[in-house]
């Protein structure tokens, strides 16, 4: 078994809710929920492998695929939108080269759009990470997201 | 055994039982699709709903999740029971288009046409309308858990981890068995139990010795023997037909001699 996760499953091992706190723990670790991962989950838990898929894909917390380095969220709110924000979004999307919901090539960015963030007023607003950027435009976010490249 | 009060007549009915169970004993029609007799209720589809007329706590709510308990009074046509019930029919034949088992049941109820029929719902296939009977035949009963419902929201389907082959299943069908919507799909071709629905997880197949037919997957005959004690070891072999005409010969003669 990997040794990070037998670390994992044996510092949460017979604690109740033992499940969600461990695929917590495998995203937070990996970044992701590696499907190989979950089979040695599923082995050591006695849970079968098809309730820790279900688990993985009901919340958005999880994973199934790599992620980026930083979390760019677009939001396409009522206020971003009508400022233009589904125009950032397909901007930034243009410039890293991926569809929300995927990871760039080199594991930089993840993009996803997001409901409001609650500052409408900096509409249209791009947060990334933890970061909140307000009255973006595709040129800014140019600027922005290439302090975040190494 | 206790009194309860269906529709303005009374019944008598199990300390502890479920009102949906009265409802069925009795001959009593309701639509359900989430409740099954072998299986945990559930509450899920929301259809078996009834009032419940006095008591601590009236109001509308799913018969199969209901404990009856003595005096308990319900109606199965009060017009909001109705109401709700046509509605929730219809968002199914919207949900399951190609199900031609919830057609009938939705017309069996009065329920022809859907004004859902437009909606676009995702990923599910045509015909399940997500009741979970599948899910917990194959976790609570079979104890194998190959399937659960996978996504979340209009994505929701019912699936195998990966949307692959699964390593779980054993092949027993009994998902389509309970499936109330006739939405699983298996296909035995040869030596090969092929279910499609579970995207073509293929088992191989045992043949009877002495008839020849294919009458269980080699997985499903390791389950059994691995939860049962002291099973015959020549039921490995046999079909259910052939197990029968063993035993018979075997017994039969001791009493056909006297
Ligand atoms: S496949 Fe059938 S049993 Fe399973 S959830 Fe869908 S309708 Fe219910
Ligand atoms: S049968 Fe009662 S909610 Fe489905």
């Amino acid at each position: 078994m990997d040794e990070k996760v037998e670390k994992i499953i044996e510092q949460h091992q017979g604690k109740p809710g033992t499940v969600i706190s461990v695929l917590e723990s495998v995203q937070e670790n990996y970044g992701y929920l590696p499907q190989q991962i979950l089979e040695q989950v599923a082995q050591a838990l006695g849970v079968p492998l098809a309730q820790l898929f279900s688990m993985a894909t009901f919340y958005s917390a999880f994973s199934l695929k790599p992620r980026g380095k930083h979390t760019i969220y677009a939001c396409l709110g009522t206020a971003c939108h009508v400022r233009g924000g589904a125009r950032v979004l397909k901007g930034v999307s243009q410039q890293i080269g991926v569809k929300p919901g995927d990871t760039t090539d080199d594991r930089q960015f993840t993009l996803e759009t997001v409901r409001c963030i609650g500052c409408c007023s900096l509409a249209p607003v791009v947060k990334v990470n933890e970061d909140v950027y307000g009255y973006t435009t595709t040129d800014k976010m140019r600027g922005i997201l290439d302090n975040y490249k190494e | 055994m206790i009194t309860v009060t269906i529709n303005n007549k009374k019944y008598e009915a199990n300390e502890g039982e479920y009102a949906l169970q009265v409802l069925k004993r009795e001959g009593i029609e309701i639509p359900y699709l989430c409740y099954h007799e072998a299986l945990s209720p559930y509450g899920a589809c929301r259809l078996c709903m009834v009032e419940v007329t006095g008591g601590a706590r009236p109001g509308i709510t799913t018969s199969c999740t209901l404990v009856v308990t003595d005096g308990l009074e319900i109606q199965t046509e009060a017009p909001e029971v109705v109401r709700i019930r046509k509605v929730l029919l219809e968002m199914y034949l919207a949900e399951a288009p190609g199900s031609e088992a919830i057609q009938e049941l939705a017309r069996k109820f009065g329920v022809e046409r859907s004004r859902f029929a437009d909606f676009d719902i995702e990923a599910k296939g045509d015909r399940c309308v997500l009741c979970g009977r599948c899910v917990r035949v194959c976790n609570e009963v079979l104890g194998v858990g190959a399937i659960n419902y996978a996504s979340r929201g209009t994505k929701s389907n019912i699936n195998t981890p990966w949307y692959g082959v699964s390593s779980a299943c054993i092949g027993c069908t009994a998902c389509a068995y309970v499936c109330p919507a006739g939405a699983i799909d298996i296909i035995d071709s040869g030596d090969e139990r092929i279910m499609e629905t579970w995207n073509r997880t293929t088992l191989k197949l045992k043949e009877c010795v002495e008839t020849k037919e294919f009458f269980a997957t080699e997985k499903v005959i390791d389950h059994v023997y691995s939860k049962a004690l002291d099973l015959p070891e020549d039921l490995k072999e046999v079909s259910a037909g052939s197990r029968m005409r063993r035993r018979a010969s075997e017994f039969l003669p001791k009493y056909l001699r006297k």
